[in-house]
């Protein structure tokens, strides 16, 4: 029988007082004013949700411009613009942010800790974050580019130089590109060093490295890596803006400078920051498997090691984008077999969360169900990245549909998938009301259709020759019937996202009771009541293990007297 | 046994805790950033208004810190909250016989691989020249025949040339040899000890045999210029020659003990005593046997 000396003690008796009826005013005052890391997390979260909608809308008029030739549904400068901002808002306004709030909220409350470390810092941060969206998003409003008024960043998601230079790149869209970047950036730096300070310093008795939650031993190596990786973009923004600005000649090869450097440092940011999205999804799968397969995770340890090992190797692999711009054997050669590295600790994480799935009583809730499919389609991205670390391979497929295919593959399969899974597993904590399972499911089915149906079909596509961001193409290319299908399935996704946005909201309002700890799982977050008190734990918890919350629960059989 | 278990005794905290006050400034803070930024591509006077909100952001985010952080108090509410599970069975997951769930408790040193890489490498080197004698008249035929394998720009070449000697192809040939014989030394000294019964066969004989039927079935598409040359026979009985000399070098050298059952940290030569420490503190002596799977 458990007594007093429980690990995690009375932290698990408090919870938040009722707070008094507030003016719809006082209610927005409080989310404005607010330092704490919670609501942070949640502001962060519908922040990136608003623009995955957008991106999404962006999408599909992509899409519908692709579905048949020689198609003029928008006109070649809005369909240049709709792929800069698609890409652009994707990686910076959705993944970054969203997954920067699941850490936001979940690390003090998974470590033991009653806020971040540097509480303004995280206000700041992410205001700084939002800011630098809306000033992006300004450019359709106030941008003046080559087309008038009201243009928008036209140029791609990677602004290549020497497009980007003041004689092909007129007025202000490019500027608004660099400048809302920055300034987000900045942002994101702040997060990022807000969660090493809190994970190095705020955990709670007995939180040692190794009793981390894996999520939480993620997202200190994401921000590690955000740190590195952001500094280079941010750097290359400022030199861009020098030369369009200040007469530089950095980029502009005919004044002697060089729009190469513009690719490395774009892609030293660039490829990494694939790392910087896609690590925290593991580390929610390495979170949620295990809970619905009823098993601890399998090898922390080697995940740890592994999750170390991506984000180093990730730092010696950008120039596997540059194979077609001409390098030496030698460089081909160092970032074929860097980019394969990569394939190891990966390789790693797979096994270990299939071997923690094997044996044990797996649970096909919504959550699992997205996880499952992510490991599948993890598999088939690193696949067709092994493939395209291939530099002949790459020469051939290279700014084609497969590489849209593969990164996508990634990006969708694999990061929205798990923020999905993210999002059904913990919107009960953050909520008190569980997402409605029936609504989740068709969810599930309907995004996994469409996401098959879009980028499985997208690979053939590109193997065929079709170029990535072309405006449209003639009907005797032969790829008029797979982009049919690309498109229909782009749809199909879109429905998926509507029936989730429905979910939330009906759920919010009339979901069933969450309790505390709807998924008998194992970490801190779960002995706090849904939604945890401003404070988080009254007193600060002590733990001996990994899963807290199972020794409580079988005091019996305990994790510490294996770990 | 799980438990339903109601925590009456919790620890002592207050009827109120400190936490961060709300504040506006850093909101002030970060708009006037943006609108410093956003100057360059509207107007001066937004960057203007931009550096005031900045420069008033900082001053109520400093007063606001100094000399004391700003603080509110959080009442304290208790309730009681129970912390149970409906799965009250634990059931340890058992390996049947035929599962191969072992790892070697003791194993070749590296060292051993490395020993064995290098006489193999020296072995194989015979039956090579050899070939290049008989077949070829010229024993530089199969060193440049490797050395021209790492090199990009070696096509549309006679031979004549090949049967040459060039210093530069003999040095690639050199360091390519060399390199993959440690590697595939090292590869053995981990695997021998894996593999079951007659290991040396296995390693010096199969996998030989198999990495040749990879590497014939390939490299028509990586370098089909080199595809062209190779002989494949005289290919395996190099392989094997080196397999086998490596496999019994590794052999004969002493098994050490594996660090399987070590703590992580320790076998990665991490000095952690913090960790260790912890680990050891928080519970009563670790139980002497292998970790439990768990299934509800």
């Amino acid at each position: 029988m458990a007594d007093q000396t429980l690990p995690i003690g009375g932290s698990l008796d408090i919870t938040p007082e009722r707070s008094e009826r507030q003016t719809l005013l006082e209610w927005l005052q409080a989310w404005v004013v607010t330092v704490d890391h919670k609501r942070l997390g949640i502001l962060y979260v519908v922040y990136s949700i608003f623009f995955l909608l957008v991106a999404g809308a962006e999408a599909l008029c992509i899409r519908i411009q692709l579905m048949i030739p020689n198609n003029h549904f928008v006109s070649p400068e809005t369909y240049n613009e709709l792929f800069t901002m698609h890409g652009t808002t994707m990686v910076f306004l959705v993944g970054m942010p969203i997954l920067f709030g699941f850490g936001n909220y979940l690390v003090p409350l998974m470590i033991g800790a009653r806020d971040m470390a540097f509480p303004r810092l995280n206000a700041f941060s992410f205001w700084l974050t939002a800011f630098g969206g809306l000033l992006l998003y300004y450019s359709f409003i106030g941008g003046f580019g080559l087309y008038g008024m009201g243009a928008a960043p036209d140029v791609g998601w990677f602004a290549y130089a020497p497009l980007t230079t003041k004689p092909f790149s007129v007025g202000h869209a490019t500027d608004y590109w660099a400048l809302a970047l920055i300034v987000s950036g900045f942002g994101t730096l702040g997060t990022a060093i807000n969660i090493i300070a809190t994970t190095l310093s705020m955990r709670c008795k007995g939180m040692t490295l190794l009793r981390m939650p894996l999520f939480v031993w993620l997202m200190l190596v994401v921000s590690a890596l955000t740190l590195i990786t952001i500094t280079p973009l941010t750097a290359a923004q400022v030199m861009l803006l020098i030369d369009r600005y200040l007469g530089g000649h950095f980029f502009d090869a005919q004044a002697g400078g060089s729009a190469i450097i513009w690719i490395h440092f774009f892609w030293i940011f660039g490829h990494p920051e694939v790392y910087v999205l896609v690590l925290p999804v593991f580390g929610v799968a390495s979170e949620i498997i295990p809970v619905f397969s009823r098993k601890a995770i399998f090898g922390y340890p080697a995940m740890v090691a592994a999750s170390a090992g991506i984000a180093f190797v990730s730092l010696g692999v950008w120039a596997h984008h540059m194979f077609t711009v001409g390098m030496t054997s030698v460089g081909n050669t160092f970032f074929v077999l860097s980019t394969m590295l990569v394939g190891i600790p990966t390789g790693i994480k797979i096994f270990n969360w299939l071997a923690t799935i094997w044996g044990g009583k797996v649970q096909f809730r919504v959550p699992m169900m997205f996880c499952v499919a992510f490991l599948f389609q993890f598999l088939i991205a690193g696949l067709t990245g092994i493939m395209l670390s291939v530099a002949p391979w790459d020469w051939q497929l290279h700014n084609s549909y497969f590489v849209i295919a593969h990164f996508h593959y990634v990006l969708v399969g694999a990061i929205i998938f798990n923020i999905f899974a993210a999002i059904y597993y913990w919107f009960p904590k953050v909520t008190g009301k569980m997402l409605s399972e029936t609504l989740g499911k068709w969810h599930f089915w309907l995004f996994f259709i469409g996401f098959h149906m879009t980028f499985d079909t997208m690979h053939f596509v590109g193997l065929l020759g079709m170029p990535r961001s072309i405006y449209t193409y003639e009907a005797n290319r032969g790829w008029n019937h797979l982009n049919m299908i690309v498109s229909i399935g782009a749809f199909i996704q879109g429905i998926a996202v509507l029936v989730f946005a429905f979910n939330m909201m009906h759920s919010l309002r009339k979901g069933k009771e969450a309790g505390n700890d709807p998924w008998d799982a194992w970490t801190l977050e779960w002995s706090t009541p849904s939604p945890p008190p401003e404070y988080n734990f009254a007193t600060d918890p002590e733990v001996y293990s990994r899963r807290p919350l199972w020794d409580i629960k079988h005091p019996d059989d305990p994790d510490w007297k294996y770990e | 046994m799980a438990q339903t278990e109601t925590h009456k005794s919790e620890p002592v905290h207050g009827d109120r805790i400190h936490l961060p006050a709300p504040t506006h400034w850093p909101i002030i803070l970060a708009f006037g950033c943006t609108m410093a930024a956003a100057g360059l591509v509207t107007s001066l006077w937004v960057s203007v208004f931009g550096a005031v909100l900045m420069l008033t952001g900082c001053v109520g985010w400093f007063r606001q810190v100094l000399p004391h952080e700003s603080h509110e108090d959080v009442p304290v509410v208790v309730q009681t909250v129970t912390i149970t599970s409906t799965r009250r069975l634990v059931e340890r997951l058992k390996i049947a016989p035929e599962h191969r769930a072992h790892l070697p408790l003791e194993t070749y040193p590296v060292l051993s691989g490395i020993k064995g890489g290098i006489a193999g490498g020296i072995a194989m080197i015979f039956p090579a020249l050899i070939y290049g004698l008989i077949v070829q008249h010229s024993i530089w035929y199969p060193v440049n025949l490797l050395g021209g394998a790492g090199v990009a720009n070696w096509s549309h070449v006679t031979t004549a040339q090949i049967a040459s000697f060039h210093w530069s192809w003999l040095v690639i040939a050199i360091v390519i040899h060399g390199v993959t014989c440690l590697l595939v030394g090292l590869l053995y000294g981990a695997m021998l000890p894996m593999l079951p019964r007659h290991p040396v066969i296995l390693g010096g004989v199969l996998g030989p045999l198999l990495w040749t039927g990879l590497l014939h079935s390939t490299m028509g598409i990586i370098n089909p210029t080199l595809d062209a040359r190779i002989q494949w026979g005289w290919f395996v009985v190099s392989q094997v020659i080196f397999g086998v000399v490596a496999g019994l070098v590794v052999a004969r050298e002493g098994k050490i003990r594996t660090g399987g059952r070590l703590p992580f940290v320790a076998r990665m030569g991490i000095e952690a005593p913090g960790l260790m420490e912890s680990n050891l503190e928080a519970g009563p002596p670790r139980a002497q046997q292998p970790r439990n799977e768990e299934k509800h």
